[in-house]
This record gives C-alpha cells, sequence and structure tokens, in this order.
C-alpha cells in the first residue's frame, strides 16, 4: 500500500475517535426522567408544553428502571408506577431527601380486544379462566412490574389466582401486555384504564374496584444529585397545566 | 447444586435450543448450497436477507415473528387451523426466534465448507457416472461434514444465549418459554434476585463454553478423517 | 471406436479450434504446455461446452451445438484420469476405485479382482489415499475410471507429476491397459518419449489448433511438424519386425522395409514387432559407404527434400527402400557433399542411440 492513503485513513480514523466524547458531551447536557411505561402517552404531551430545556423521557417497567437508578444511571428524575419501587430506592439511599410527592393516581381495568364481544363482571369466583377459551390473560409480569402486582393482589383478593397461574402472558412492562390484547394475540388482559383509553384497538370489559388492590399511586421524587433543571421540571409536573393533561388522559390527580 | 425450578429453566432452554437447530439444519443447508453452487438474479439480495438477523435489533425480529407467526398471524393462523401447530407463548416460537437467530450464523459456516470442496474432484465424480444429486451425496456433503457441525453448534450456541426475539414473541413464561437468558434477566428485576441472578449466569456461561468446545473438538475430528481442511 | 472432435471454444484469452477424428488403441495428443490439450479433453469428457462444433463417438453425437445436443458428463461413460489424480480423500483405495460402480449401466465391465491385478494394487486396497506415493495414487485413478466400464478413456499427462522411476512404472501399466483392456485411450502429453512409446495415432496441436493428425510414422518424419515437434526432439519413427537377437553382444537385427538396423537392448522376442524412433541428429550422411568404422547401421537411400536452415544446421528427408528419415547436418556439410533430392546417399546411425527410450513394442 503506498504511504498517502494510508496516512489520509490514519487522520480520518483519529478524527472519528476523537468527535465521539465530543458528541457525547453534547448529548449528556439533555437532563433524562425515569417514567414508568404507563405514563408515556401525558408526559409526551406535557413535555412537548415545557418551556425550559427538553429532557430525554426513558420509559420502562418501574421495576428495570428503579434497579438501573441504582446501578447508577444518570436519571434525575424518577416516577414511579407504585410505591415500592420508590421505597427501594429511598431505603438505598437513591434519592435526593426531601424530594418525594405522590404525582397521580390511577385504576386497573380488564381489557380485551375491540373486536371481541366477551362480557364478564369482576366479582369474586368470577369465571376468569373459562372465558380465556384456552387463551393467556396479558399483564405486567407479577414478579417485578407495578401493574401486574396490583393485578395479582386483585385477582388473590377476588380467589381467581390460583387457576390463572397457568394462563398467563407476563409482560416486560404494562404496555407491553396492552399490545398483546391489542394484537389479539391474548383474548383478556389487565392494564391501566389510561393504557386502555390510549388504544382504540382494546376495549374495557370492566373496571377494578380500588378496594381490590393497594392504592394505585405514582410518586415522583428527584435522584440524587439532581440540580435546578431537575427541580425545574419536577414543579411543572404538578403545575396545573400538567394536571390538566394528566387528567384528560385518565389519571387521577393527586394534591 | 440447582434448585429443582433452575433445573426446569435448564432443560427447557436445552430442549428449544436442540429443536431449533436441528429444525434450521435443512434450511440453513440449502440456503448455504444455493449460496455457494448456483448463480441466479437477485443471489446478493437472498444473501443479504439471510443476513439480517444478524444485524437487526432481535426485537425487531421478535416483532416480525409476532405480525406474521402469532395466532392473529397470516401464517401462525393458517398453521393452527391446517396443521395444530402453535408458535405463541409456546416453546415452539422460543425454537422458532432461536431457529431464525442462527440461522445466519450456521448458513456462513456451512457456506464455507461448501466452497472449500475441491470443485475439481466433483468433475471427477461426474466422469466416473454420478450426477449432480449423486455428487452433492457421496462428494460434496461428506467433505463439508465439518462445516455442517460447526454451524449447527454455533446455532445452537446463539440459541442458548438468545433474549430479544424470544421475549418479543412468546414472552417470558416461566415454564414454557423462560429460558435461561429469560430468567436470568427476570431475576435481576426482582429485589434480591441478584445472587441467584449470578449463579444461573455461571450455568449459561459452562453451557455455552462446552457448546464452542464439542464444536471445535468435533471440527479437528473431521478434518482428520476427511484429510483436507 | 471412432472418435470425430471438431469445435471452437473461446477461454479467455485463448482460442480453440480444433478439428480431428482418431481410430485406435492409443489416440495421443501432443503439443506444448496451453496448446489447449487439456481442454480438448475436457470438451470430450462434457466439463468443457464448445461454442460450437461436433464431437462425437462412433457417430453418436456427444455435442453438437447446431442439433443442441450437450450430454450431461455422467452419462457419457468416458473415463477420465486426470493429471493430479483427483482420488477422494474421504474414501480408502477400495472404496475409491469402487466409486463409479454403482452408476455403471452396462453390467458387461471389467471385474474388480481382473483391474487390481492389472495394476498391482492388491496390497493398497485398505489404504487411505492420503498414505499413498505419487506413482500409486495414478494407479489408483486408472482403476477408478477402468472399474466404471467407460467406452473410452481419457489419460491427462498422467505421468507429468511423477518422478522417472514412477513414469517408467505407470508407462508400463499404461501399456498393458492399451493392450490388454480393451478400452480405446486418448492419451495427452508434451513428451514425444511417451508419445512414440504408446500412441497408434497422433495429433499435434499448437496453440489452440490442430497442426497435424495422423500415424506416428507420417507425423514424425513430416518437415512441415518439425516446429512442434522441438528442434532437439525431430526424428522419424520406423516400423520394425525383430529379425534376430545376439544376445552376446546385447544387439538385436531389426527389419523393415528399408532395410536393416542394428539396435541395442531390445526387449521383445524374435518375430515381435518394434517401433523405433530415430532421432535427426543422431543421423549422419556420406555419399559412400563407410569403411572401418563403429557405425553398425549405414543405410542406402537417395534425398527427398532439403528443408530450412536454422542456424547453422539443416534437415535433410531421405527414402530409405519407403521409408522416410530425417537427417540433420551443418548447412556447410550439406553444401560441400553437394545434397539434393535424388542425390544417393548412405544415412548412418549408431546402434547405441537406438536405446531403450527409442523403442516402442506393439
Amino acid at each position: 500500500m503506498s504511504r498517502r492513503p494510508v496516512a489520509a485513513l490514519c487522520i480520518a480514523l483519529c478524527g472519528a475517535l476523537l468527535a465521539v466524547p465530543m458528541t457525547a458531551a453534547r448529548a449528556a447536557e439533555r437532563i433524562q426522567v425515569f417514567a414508568a411505561a404507563s405514563l408515556k402517552n401525558a408526559m409526551d404531551e406535557i413535555a412537548r408544553g415545557y418551556s425550559g430545556a427538553p429532557p430525554a423521557l426513558v420509559y420502562g417497567g418501574s421495576s428495570r428502571l428503579a434497579r438501573q437508578i441504582e446501578l447508577g444511571a444518570r436519571a434525575v428524575l424518577f416516577v414511579s408506577a407504585d410505591r415500592a419501587w420508590m421505597d427501594y430506592l429511598a431505603a438505598r439511599g437513591a434519592l435526593e431527601p426531601g424530594t418525594r410527592r405522590d404525582l397521580v393516581g390511577n385504576r386497573l381495568v380488564l381489557i380485551a380486544p375491540r373486536s371481541s364481544g366477551v362480557t364478564l363482571r369482576i366479582e369474586p369466583a368470577m369465571p376468569l379462566v373459562g372465558a380465556l377459551h384456552g387463551g393467556r390473560l396479558a399483564l405486567g409480569d407479577p414478579a417485578h412490574v407495578p401493574a401486574g402486582r396490583y393485578a395479582r393482589a386483585a385477582l388473590e383478593k377476588l380467589g381467581v389466582w390460583s387457576p390463572l397461574r397457568g394462563r398467563l402472558a407476563p409482560g416486560e412492562n404494562v404496555r407491553a401486555a396492552l399490545a398483546l390484547v391489542a394484537r389479539g394475540e391474548a383474548p383478556l388482559g389487565i392494564v391501566y384504564e389510561t393504557d386502555a383509553r390510549a388504544d382504540p384497538a382494546v376495549r374495557v370489559v370492566d373496571r377494578f374496584d380500588a378496594s381490590l388492590h393497594p392504592a394505585i399511586v405514582y410518586p415522583m421524587a428527584l435522584v440524587k444529585g439532581a440540580g435546578k433543571e431537575g427541580r425545574a421540571l419536577a414543579a411543572y409536573l404538578q403545575s396545573p397545566a400538567a394536571m390538566r393533561i394528566f387528567r384528560a388522559q385518565g389519571f387521577a390527580p393527586l394534591h | 447444586m440447582l434448585t429443582p425450578d433452575e433445573f426446569d429453566i435448564l432443560l427447557l432452554s436445552l430442549k428449544v435450543a436442540f429443536w431449533s437447530s436441528l429444525a434450521s439444519l435443512p434450511v440453513a443447508l440449502g440456503l448455504a448450497l444455493l449460496l455457494a453452487r448456483a448463480e441466479f438474479p437477485g443471489k446478493t439480495l437472498v444473501d443479504g436477507i439471510v443476513h439480517l438477523p444478524l444485524v437487526l435489533p432481535p426485537v425487531v425480529i421478535g416483532y416480525l415473528l409476532l405480525i406474521a407467526f402469532g395466532r392473529n398471524g397470516p401464517i401462525g393462523a393458517f398453521l393452527e387451523a391446517h396443521a395444530g401447530v402453535v408458535f405463541a407463548f409456546r416453546w415452539t416460537g422460543a425454537a422458532l426466534a432461536s431457529a431464525l437467530m442462527g440461522l445466519p450464523l450456521a448458513v456462513r459456516a456451512m457456506r464455507q465448507s461448501i466452497e472449500a470442496v475441491d470443485r475439481r474432484l466433483e468433475a471427477a465424480a461426474a466422469t466416473l457416472g454420478a450426477g449432480p444429486l449423486a455428487v452433492l451425496a457421496t462428494v460434496t456433503l461428506p467433505l463439508m461434514l465439518p462445516g455442517l457441525f460447526n454451524g449447527m453448534l454455533l446455532a445452537f450456541a446463539r440459541s442458548l444465549g438468545e433474549f430479544g426475539a424470544t421475549i418479543t414473541f412468546v414472552s417470558n413464561i416461566p415454564g414454557e418459554t423462560q429460558t435461561l437468558p429469560l430468567a436470568i434477566y427476570t431475576l435481576t428485576q426482582v429485589p434480591g434476585g441478584d445472587a441467584q441472578a449470578l449463579r444461573l449466569c455461571v450455568l449459561a456461561v459452562l453451557l455455552s463454553l462446552a457448546a464452542l468446545i464439542v464444536s471445535e473438538w468435533l471440527l479437528r475430528r473431521a478434518r482428520r478423517r476427511t484429510g483436507n481442511a | 471406436m471412432r472418435l470425430e472432435v471438431a469445435i471452437r471454444a473461446g477461454l479467455g484469452s485463448f482460442a480453440l479450434d480444433t478439428h480431428f477424428a482418431s481410430e485406435g488403441r492409443l489416440t495421443a495428443l501432443f503439443g506444448r504446455s496451453g496448446s489447449g490439450k487439456t481442454s480438448v479433453l475436457n470438451a470430450i469428457a462434457g466439463l468443457l461446452r464448445p461454442q460450437q462444433g461436433r464431437i462425437a463417438l462412433d457417430g453418436e453425437p456427444l455435442f453438437d451445438a447446431a442439433g443442441e445436443v450437450d450430454v450431461a458428463t455422467h452419462r457419457r461413460r468416458i473415463g477420465y484420469v486426470f493429471q493430479e489424480g483427483r482420488l477422494m480423500p474421504h474414501l480408502n483405495v477400495r472404496h475409491n476405485l469402487l466409486y463409479g460402480r454403482g452408476y455403471a449401466r452396462h453390467a458387461d465391465g471389467p471385474s474388480f479382482d481382473a483391474v487390481v491385478s492389472l495394476l498391482g494394487l492388491g496390497a493398497l486396497l485398505a489404504r487411505r489415499t492420503q498414505a499413498l506415493s505419487g506413482g500409486e495414487k495414478q494407479r489408483v485413478a486408472i482403476g477408478r475410471a477402468l472399474l466404471a466400464n467407460p467406452r473410452l478413456l481419457l489419460m491427462d499427462e498422467p505421468l507429468a507429476s511423477l518422478d522417472a522411476p514412477r513414469k517408467a512404472e505407470i508407462l508400463y501399466y499404461v501399456e498393458r491397459l492399451r493392450d490388454e483392456s480393451g478400452v480405446p485411450i486418448v492419451y495427452v502429453s508434451h513428451s514425444l518419449d511417451e508419445v512414440v512409446r504408446l500412441a497408434d495415432s497422433l495429433v499435434v496441436m499448437s496453440e489452440g489448433r490442430v497442426v497435424g493428425h495422423g500415424s506416428v510414422e507420417d507425423l514424425m518424419s513430416s518437415i512441415e511438424l518439425r516446429p512442434f515437434i522441438g528442434r532437439f526432439e525431430g526424428g522419424a519413427v520406423i516400423d520394425a519386425r525383430v529379425a534376430e537377437q545376439d544376445l552376446e553382444n546385447g544387439l538385436a537385427r531389426l527389419e523393415f522395409s528399408g532395410g536393416v538396423l542394428y539396435a541395442a537392448d531390445v526387449e521383445a522376442l524374435v518375430g515381435e514387432r518394434v517401433r523405433v524412433r530415430i532421432r535427426a541428429r543422431d543421423v549422419s550422411l556420406a555419399l559412400q559407404r563407410p569403411v572401418d568404422i563403429s557405425i553398425l547401421n549405414a543405410l542406402p537411400g537417395s534425398v527427398v527434400a532439403l528443408g530450412e536452415a536454422t542456424g547453422a544446421s539443416l534437415d535433410v528427408r531421405i527414402d530409405i527402400g519407403g521409408t522416410a528419415l530425417i537427417s540433420r547436418i551443418t548447412r556447410k556439410s550439406a553444401n560441400a557433399l553437394g545434397l539434393a533430392p535424388g542425390v544417393r546417399v548412405f544415412a548412418l546411425v549408431k546402434s547405441v542411440s537406438l536405446d531403450r527410450r527409442s523403442l516402442g513394442y506393439a
């Protein structure tokens, strides 16, 4: 190989390598918000109206997000779908003390694909297994996803959990469960009311009474080390403008 | 050693990996022969498609599988109605996902092996009266056997580690689709599951290492027997 | 068995344009490296598809561009012994030999034991091909081709990759093949020694074209073919019969149409046919029969033609009682002797120069 092309190649490679840290630095300027998957539609809309620097919104199962924060993910704000995962982080000193607030509430619903004509009432000893007709019940993974944990609590209280254990399709987060029902892969599913309203491909069969499970509360807190941008964003999320959007989507504002 | 639950997870992983490699064997061999020996318009395109699972995000593959092979998907519904075969939420779906993800690895290994077979030997076989199929069976295949085993074991090892496509296509159902990688993932989500997750990680590493070592050993043995690379 | 080949093929920068027909037990395809000999074999076997032309065996077309006939290789029943053997590495010798057996459609082929004994393969049957010497590999390759019961056998420079002792070994087996197997052979070589020893008829090729074909004797003594046959190799080939063996002196007296020749180390019995090659450079000329000279062979004849001079020498074609002989002498001597067509001369050939390498046995 002659020398000139080799030299040019080396220079190009060095340039590329140097460029990477610079772009990475720029990306790190956006503050990261970790939020439960079920908050996606609402928070995307809220963020559009935010006058400050646009944040990077990361959605997922609260379980996975909490574990990532614990292991050092650089989120400044965390909105969880249940108290348990927020407690988990608080116990490990991952949160900025005194910044925890309950943001909104939600309800659990039983859904079916829009084309399905199934009718069912949520009551003790309800014939849920029979209504599946060999299919599976889609829900967040009861082992760790909040929506799944709420669902399990409710089903246990109704006395129908044991026969259902082998007939579940556990999703990585509640939106995954929603998608399964929307696609018709699962004949029934348990998701948040807000999820059901967000997807026209599903219909609500019945609502779970709030007494059947621990209160569905979305706590919000600043992660340790969050700066003033994080605080500003947290304040905005509690503002009347934001709450209007939450209410429109079906969440219950909590303060 | 292993708890009964862990043992079940191990068995499921092995079962899925075994059947997925077996099922992809004829497909991989056919594609490898086609790409190694045939010339036809669109050959580069076929080559590209075969390699897609290597470069596409596994979740995309899983999603495409869901659309096509789910209970409401065109192929899935057809298979269920006419052959009684169901992939959704079943270990068969996990095997299908693994088979697809491992296919490019198997095809590559086999194709290289076929291309290394001396075509002059095939010409000699033809002069001795062997038609094209006979040449394939008595000369090409025996001489590319090392590549065949290698490809199969690579696909097997890949299946043991398959996650993204599986969890998207057939979910994470303990006892049915919760293979080793999915089990490890769940444990990392559950508070206090770290210790067990690490145990299973060690198991996963040992399994994959074993598969790769056996593959290498078989390759060497077959090379010695046929006397060429 | 009559083989007709009339083909045209373009092979990259090389054009093949060959026409010949041949009969006889062994037809040699002779020419320098790169003259297209192997391509012709490949076309006959069906491994190469010519662009135009026709190849026929006993009138049955194997390839005919006009008639759109192209019989697949595996149906032509033409055996091929390749230069590099091409034995199956994953089979032992026995299975290599038997490879073509299953596909042979005609039951009346040579028996396994007959071929094994013809080629001396008995001790090698269980060996793997990697453990064979070069000569052994070629013998197995020949045996394998024979056992597939071919109606024609192609051999592509089978001796090329062998050392001298192995060459002699395989040459012996090819002679036996020619004499005993009953399968006609097309034999490619760039060595004149092999051709003279083995061939009944000869096809000379140069740069993709056939420059001469016919009997070995005719072609060898043709002056036109001199450039293709090689300056130092050219000469005449004589068909003779052993009249007497002088065992005490190691000489044989050979009789041919032009007279008598004495040759050394002739391994044939009285009455057997022998083919003798006399190189042009081994033939001297004299205007009178010399006396008190060591040369035993002084053949009376007359000058037929004088060839073109190349450098200091030129070739003179002599007729000895109906047989042609070629002598290479200096221009100076040709002028000094006043040689011209019709001049009577004696052709002088040393018996010593008619040695083992010059002799071929029928």
